[in-house]
């Protein structure tokens, strides 16, 4: 993060016209544009396709902008590079929708990479990846190899690890694609508790499950192009 | 947790997860360090025995008929117009029958029925240390051949010439070895560590989206080639050393090896060695991060 800390009332993610083309010439996204507040939950919702997972890799600088501006906390986050990009990436958790887990590693050593490269102390580290690992369910995972566990419960690991250096905001891709109700519930309560605690959450999800009765604004792409945008203080 | 501790954790997962392609390497820029350095050993031994010869370099000019004092002048005058000498000694008929009787010892009688002037007087020039270089030498005897009344020059030429050859030959061969030296530490620096990355490719493509800075990513890699140059340059040194004080032991009776005194490199040559070593290994590591990990 730069030196201009975010106030709760400011802008966390501005996004301006923003596209994204696939060569030969997939339109991924279309003109999208949206503000998210510090401290704000958001939905984006969508079909498969729809461009929620893109919109999400935009936000997160894994991937460039084709056309438009997206800023984080004022920083127009595509022209940052080396350190500044790195910081404000660790202030950047995100759940990917494909895990990213480092498949011959520990679930706690999974958690623990967000931590380390902020060169948290080990002692820290070690009482964070407990926490979570409790509040997850996950207690009795701590050493196993993240390949020998089964998809629901790698899809939490991820959001361990996206949550664990208290990042000030939250990317979470389709966090609840492959587990019950009950543990659906778990993680919606674990990302609400980050939201308390001043965390953005932007939530990529097509379980309306877990947005039917939020309060929070919602999004819904169709074809890479914003449809509506409801709920919070517009609806 | 300090960057430190955090990158050196980095190289210690990157070293066990290729354990087998390190080793390799380590054993390659072993071998090659012990390769260049022992043939850089016999060319200093060499360099220093040829220093040592040279001090007793002496051009003998036999002459037809032993010279009065004033030709003796003539001669010194001529033989400095060349280039000065450390000493001009000259060595009548009866002085050299002296000296070859002494060198026989106990056999001196086997010259009692030679007459005292059968040997023909000489001179003997010593040159000056500077003369050095066997093309010098050989201007300075064939001008001394040409002096009025020469029968002919000696220093041993097919000797020194030989040795000369000799220790030209070495400084190719170390000059090879040093090559291969460059080559085997950079190349097989740059492959293991290439493989290291593409073998983490997943890992880092993740560091760098949690926000591992371009040094956190970095370091480790530049830490590992550095280290395969310390072990490596080390343990090949080290081999050397134990094999020159072996060599040294078991042909310490009676024989050639002990005419000469061989020495070890000296502290600051063998700190050169792993010096260059280092470097040549992490010039390795750092071209193939420049190559491989884009970040």
């Amino acid at each position: 993060m730069n030196n201009n800390t975010a106030e709760p009332s400011e802008t966390m993610i501005e996004m301006i016209k923003v596209s994204k083309l696939y060569p030969p010439d997939v339109v991924a996204l279309k003109d999208v544009s949206i503000s998210v507040a510090v401290g704000e939950m958001f939905f984006i919702i969508g079909m498969s396709g729809a461009g929620k997972t893109t919109l999400l890799k935009l936000i997160s600088s894994m991937e460039p902008p084709t056309k438009g501006l997206i800023e984080i906390s004022g920083n127009p986050i595509h022209q940052l590079k080396g350190f500044k990009l790195a910081r404000l990436r660790q202030k950047i958790g995100v759940a990917y929708q494909d895990f990213k887990l480092l498949a011959d590693r520990t679930t706690a050593e999974n958690i623990a990479i967000s931590m380390e490269v902020s060169y948290k102390k080990p002692s820290i580290i070690r009482k964070r990846v407990k926490d979570l690992l409790a509040q997850l369910n996950l207690t009795d995972k701590h050493n196993t190899i993240t390949c020998e566990l089964s998809r629901g419960e790698q899809q939490r690991v991820t959001l361990a690890r996206a949550i664990a250096n208290s990042p000030t905001m939250i990317l979470v891709d389709e966090p609840t694609g492959n587990l019950d109700a009950t543990t659906t519930e778990k993680v919606m309560q674990l990302l609400t508790k980050c939201n308390k605690s001043g965390a953005t959450i932007v939530i990529a999800t097509h379980d309306d499950s877990i947005y039917r009765h939020t309060s929070h604004r919602i999004m819904e792409l169709r074809e890479g192009r914003t449809h509506a945008i409801v709920g919070g203080n517009g609806t | 947790m300090s960057f430190w501790v955090t990158v050196i954790r980095q190289v210690g997962r990157n070293l066990r997860q290729t354990w087998g392609s390190q080793l390799m390497t380590l054993l390659t820029v072993s071998l090659s360090v012990l390769i260049f350095a022992f043939f850089y050993l016999i060319y200093t031994n060499m360099l220093s025995l040829g220093d040592k010869l040279g001090d007793d370099l002496t051009l003998i000019v036999y002459l037809e008929e032993e010279p009065g004092p004033e030709l003796q002048q003539q001669l010194i005058k001529k033989i400095t117009t060349f280039d000065e000498v450390e000493d001009i000694r000259f060595i009548s008929s009866a002085m050299a029958y002296e000296r070859f009787a002494g060198q026989l010892g106990q056999n001196e009688d086997v010259l009692d029925d030679m007459p005292k002037d059968f040997l023909p007087p000489s001179i003997e020039v010593i040159p000056l240390k500077n003369l050095r270089s066997l093309n010098q030498v050989k201007l300075f005897s064939a001008y001394l051949a040409k002096l009025p009344g020469t029968l002919k020059v000696q220093y041993g030429q097919e000797w020194v010439e030989r040795f000369y050859y000799f220790t030209k030959l070495l400084s190719i061969v170390v000059l090879l070895s040093g090559t291969l030296l460059i080559l085997t530490t950079i190349f097989m620096v740059a492959y293991t560590i290439r493989l290291t990355i593409l073998g983490r490719q997943d890992e880092l493509e993740l560091l760098k989206l949690v926000g591992a800075t371009n040094n956190y990513i970095r370091i480790p890699f530049l830490l590992e080639g550095l280290l395969q140059g310390i072990l490596g340059s080390t343990i090949g040194i080290t081999a050397l050393y134990t094999l020159f004080h072996w060599i040294k032991l078991r042909f310490s009776g009676p024989g050639l090896l002990n005419l000469f005194e061989f020495s070890f490199f000296s502290p600051i040559v063998s700190m050169s060695i792993i010096g260059v070593s280092i470097l040549l290994c992490t010039l390795g590591s750092y071209s193939t991060m420049h190559k491989f990990l884009r970040i």
